[in-house]
């Protein structure tokens, strides 16, 4: 039976985020090695994304949102958490920043990491995009709100930082947050449509915050 | 012919096993990163910058590191020097209260564009000090480091999986492309959007290796008794393999005491005395100099 799209609270959405009866559902080691090996994608995915088009430290083309977005909708925490910590060597191996720069953008990385697990799970939206408010609560919330505040934090430490004057801030906001929105909506719209279906089958799939 | 070299692959290449850096525990290594990447934090003087960029230089070419994996850095410093000097240009801001230098038909202010190559210097300083330590240490060297200093089993074992997935995913995504290229892929002729296109294809794929690798690698956990507290599932004390394996030496101490003394006492003579500030560097003094001359 095919899944019914509607405008309302997707079913699908209330099916994928709800737990059964009897279900116990608790962190194990498969939790930990998914985070460590979702750092290790986002080392490749950001250090191969900032290489690709890069502008000093505003990245023209920065992939690397996308893995922190989808990360937080499906690992909860643990994709948080590996969403805040893989931009400290993806950025010391392309070159793009340096890790007391790296350690300053941990709020922003938080941000653009949180936002869409929390959103997801909060209004039970389905990850594999299912419904057109599906698409809304990602695009408004894990795309242009998550790399709008994300930009506003990275851009106030490259003023702290003197890598950009204050009067430049305002231009330098518009490059991030394009350059981080763009490859995210395209990016991570695939991999929550093509990839989601496969995760929400895996034993790493958090249905709440840790597991 | 050339003699055969044993090299150890380290996340940005390979190092010939003899490098003078494995004379050192890991520690001692991590130490230095610590000393180099964070230390020009606390330094405006561009004259201590450049001089620990050529120390850092000066290192990897002492610990035999090919030159041509830090060269590919080049066009990075390039347009990061354009960026920083671009924006101190076009964006200096309150013009009023700057020292405007008139010089090939444009008008530039001392202010931010001394501030730019400030900063500059400081963090060309950091990167390569993390270049250093990347270009010189395997993902098991970071594990024996954490290990040594004592840091629970999850942590050090998180870290250490992310920096060998980070070269797993990496062979992953050559082999994906190579697979492409086989089937006629011609890289050569794509557009920046179309190479753009083609990348985000190439994720979706490791994505599904990751999740089939997260089962593999949690059940062979799993079926060797680990648990996220480190200690074995029946109790007691799990014998560590690595701290026995690499015992850290008195001389491995005194030279990460050392380096992170150092860096304390540069961070503490920088916010108490100032001592490193840029007013007090003898470049600006020449600069300034020059500028009132004009």
């Amino acid at each position: 039976m095919s899944v019914p799209r509607t405008a309302s609270v997707g079913p699908s959405g209330e099916a994928v985020w709800a737990t059964e009866r009897g279900e116990r559902r608790q962190p194990g080691i498969v939790h930990v090695v998914m985070l460590a090996l979702f750092i290790g994608i986002g080392i490749v995915v950001g250090t191969l994304g900032s290489l690709a088009v890069p502008i000093g430290f505003v990245s023209a083309f920065w992939p690397g949102q996308a893995v922190q977005a989808v990360g937080g909708v499906w690992f909860g925490w643990w994709g948080v958490l590996a969403g805040m910590f893989f931009p400290f060597i993806s950025n010391a191996l392309s070159g793009s920043a340096p890790l007391p720069v790296s350690a300053a953008y941990l709020p922003a990385n938080f941000l653009q990491s949180f936002l869409a697990g929390a959103a997801f799970r909060w209004l039970r939206v389905d990850p594999r995009l299912q419904t057109s408010r599906d698409w809304f609560v990602w695009v408004v919330i894990g795309v242009l709100l998550a790399n709008f505040l994300g930009a506003f934090w990275g851009t106030y430490v490259l003023t702290w930082f003197g890598m950009i004057t204050a009067s430049a801030r305002p231009t330098a906001l518009l490059g991030w947050f394009f350059g981080n929105s763009v490859p995210s909506l395209i990016f991570g719209s695939i991999l929550l449509k093509y990839v989601s279906p496969m995760v929400l089958r895996s034993k790493a799939f958090a249905k709440g915050w840790w597991a | 012919m050339g003699e055969a070299q044993i090299a150890k692959k380290t996340l940005l290449g390979m190092v010939p096993a003899d490098s003078p850096f494995y004379r050192f525990h890991p520690v001692g290594r991590m130490a230095l990163l610590i000393f180099l990447s964070v230390t020009p934090l606390f330094i405006d003087m561009p004259e201590v910058n450049l001089g620990l960029i050529l120390v850092t230089l000066g290192l990897l070419w002492w610990g035999r590191v090919r030159m041509q994996q830090v060269r590919r850095y080049l066009p990075l410093l390039v347009t990061v020097a354009i960026f920083m000097f671009g924006v101190a240009f076009l964006a200096p801001g309150n013009r009023t209260a700057l020292t405007p230098i008139r010089s090939v038909g444009a008008t530039f202010y001392f202010e931010p564009m001394w501030w730019a190559f400030v900063s500059y210097c400081r963090l060309i300083a950091m990167l390569f000090g993390a270049i250093l330590y990347f270009s010189t240490n395997r993902e098991r060297d970071t594990l024996v480091a954490l290990r040594s200093l004592g840091v629970p089993f999850a942590v050090s074992y998180v870290a250490a999986l992310s920096l060998r997935s980070a070269g797993m995913f990496m062979e992953d995504f050559k082999t994906i492309r190579e697979a492409q290229q086989a089937r006629g892929l011609d890289l050569e002729s794509l557009s920046v959007v179309e190479k753009a296109k083609l990348y985000t294809m190439y994720t979706v794929p490791l994505f599904a290796v990751a999740l089939r690798r997260a089962d593999e690698i949690s059940n062979a956990l799993f079926a060797k008794g680990y648990t996220l507290s480190g200690r074995p599932a029946g109790g007691g004390r799990r014998t560590d393999y690595l701290r026995a394996q690499y015992p850290v030496r008195a001389r491995d101490w005194a030279v990460s005491v050392g380096l992170v003394g150092a860096f304390a006492l540069v961070a503490a003579l920088s916010k108490t005395t100032g001592v490193f500030s840029d007013h007090l560097s003898p470049l600006r003094a020449v600069v300034v100099g020059m500028v009132a001359a004009r």
